[in-house]
């Protein structure tokens, strides 16, 4: 234990060196998820053609980052996303999560989809609670965070309601509660809010960066939309067409933490807007 | 209170046009008893018709049981199994296919007269309905729940009691609600093939000594219970309320 620390304090050098060149490859002592050369093909059937999907994609991720995948619809950062989770298996390469290769679903990982994915027939509080039942967690520990984690969500007087009677906003907060219940390291995020309108969208920006500022952890998130990707992000990875290649890496030097009305201010942010737009092909 | 006005108002009528019209047509009673005669022969044999409406009864519910368990067995073994789905389902469906009264014969021949081939006919009859809805119920759990119970690191046994069950149950309800009528019209068909007790089997011999009034007292009673059996089905199934309820 010793040695992996001083061997991790010796690679500090090389680790900062590889924060400026993401794309270099290689696993990197501290980097909290590693994708490293990965690709992934989906076969022929029926009479669709075989295409690949992702093509040679690495990128590294430090502990308590926040990083946003860009691309065009199609792109594969969904499945990308699903293979860090390990729900799709990487084809070629291989990807790392607290240095453990990944071949499964682990207990490390919390997954937040587009789609709120809460059981109809439980409350919001059961729903929460749900994702902890399924991984065992003791019941003491669970009793004791999940008042506070209901007051932080804004849905302890949801807590006896069930999600049908819930707004799509108020949902997705018991969604991203129930992963948060869990203590994940790393919490995956597949377009979360990409259901929403757009007031309600941003009040939830706003509402993840806060907890994501008081927890430890570290946030992929997958989206199209580029304000929300400045807005969120410490790095923005724009993906190509298909098959999907990371093409920039673009870092957001923008104050922490940040307001929306104050960041939305900041001339530093159009022009992250502008160029991630112009990257993008919008214009 | 409109509502059970309407029902009372209705079925006053039904009753009357059957009395009155039995009455003034001269119908005799073997052919068409009326509905006071039906009651007159009913109450004088009460203790028979108690009897082998218990009878009756006791084949229906045992009979719905065993359909269910092993509906739901076969149902979750298909669902589970590609081998089952290839072998086990093309039986049941053949099963099916054979029209069951022409078994009912056979049933007598190697259950015998007693209580066993009727609950082998009521269980014959139910069960097929149950394994579809299984089956069906089973198939319709949505994928990104499936997805998200893998993300969640679910043991095979909690997605099934957490998620697949719950996400059957409508449909399965629905087996059921079609499974207890059936369920009833198997025991009385045991019955008249071949018994010495339950409704099937006074029916058959009410009629067959020119007893109108008491067959059509014993019809009358089959009805009631198929219709209660129903109805406490109908009443659990409420509790089973997030039918169509997605989020």
């Amino acid at each position: 234990m010793a040695l992996a620390h001083s061997m991790q304090a010796a690679r500090q050098p090389i680790a900062a060196d590889a924060q400026h060149h993401p794309l270099s490859g290689g696993a990197t002592a501290d980097a909290m998820i590693s994708v490293e050369q990965v690709g992934k093909r989906f076969g022929a059937r029926g009479g669709a053609e075989a295409f690949s999907a992702l093509d040679d994609v690495s990128m590294q991720i430090r502990s308590r980052e926040f990083v946003s995948i860009l691309g065009p619809s199609g792109c594969g950062k969904s499945t990308l996303l699903r293979m860090v989770a390990g729900l799709v298996p990487c084809d070629t390469g291989r990807i790392l999560v607290d240095q453990t290769p990944i071949k499964a679903p682990v207990p490390e990982i919390g997954v937040v989809f587009q789609t709120s994915n809460l059981l109809p027939w439980l409350t919001v509080e059961a729903n929460i609670r749900l994702g902890a039942k399924l991984r065992n967690l003791p019941r003491a520990q669970i009793a004791a965070r999940l008042p506070g984690l209901l007051e932080t969500l804004g849905l302890t007087q949801f807590a006896d309601r069930y999600p049908h009677e819930l707004s799509g906003g108020m949902r997705q907060r018991a969604a991203i509660g129930q992963i948060l219940l869990l203590e994940p390291k790393v919490m995956l995020m597949d377009e979360p809010f990409g259901a929403l309108d757009a007031l309600t969208r941003d009040r939830l920006n706003v509402e993840l960066l806060r907890i994501w500022q008081h927890s430890t952890l570290t946030v992929l998130l997958v989206t199209h939309s580029i304000h929300e990707a400045v807005f969120l992000s410490d790095r923005v990875l724009v993906m190509s067409e298909r098959p999907g290649k990371v093409l920039h890496d673009v870092t957001i030097d923008l104050p922490r933490p940040r307001e929306p009305g104050e960041i939305k201010s900041n001339p530093r942010y159009g022009e992250y807007v502008t160029e991630l737009s112009k990257m993008m092909g919008v214009f | 209170m409109k509502r059970l006005i309407e029902a009372l108002l209705f079925w006053t009528a039904v009753a009357l046009i059957w009395e009155f019209g039995v009455r003034w047509s001269g119908t005799r009673e073997y052919v068409l008893p009326a509905l006071s005669q039906v009651f007159k022969a009913g109450w004088e044999m009460r203790g028979q018709l108690l009897a082998d409406t218990l009878t009756t009864a006791w084949e229906v519910l045992t009979g719905f049981a065993l359909a269910l368990l092993g509906g739901l067995a076969i149902g979750l073994l298909v669902s589970m199994s590609g081998i089952a789905r290839r072998t086990v389902l093309p039986l049941v469906t053949a099963l099916q296919s054979m029209p069951k009264i022409a078994l009912a014969p056979l049933l007598i021949v190697w259950f015998g007269y007693g209580f066993a081939s009727k609950l082998a006919a009521a269980v014959l009859f139910a069960f097929f309905p149950i394994v579809i809805a299984t089956i069906g119920g089973l198939a319709g759990v949505p994928r990104n729940l499936e997805e998200h119970f893998r993300a969640l690191g679910a043991q095979p046994w909690h997605t099934f009691w957490h998620l697949r069950l719950p996400a059957a149950l409508p449909s399965l309800i629905d087996g059921l609600k079609i499974a207890m009528p059936l369920a009833v019209i198997g025991a009385i068909v045991g019955e008249f093939i071949g018994s010495e007790a339950g409704l099937g089997h006074l029916i058959v011999f009410a009629t067959s000594n020119a007893q109108t009034s008491l067959s059509f007292a014993a019809i009358l009673m089959v009805t009631v219970l198929a219709m209660l059996f129903y109805g406490a089905v109908d009443l659990i199934s409420r509790s089973v309320w997030w039918r169509g309820v997605s989020v």
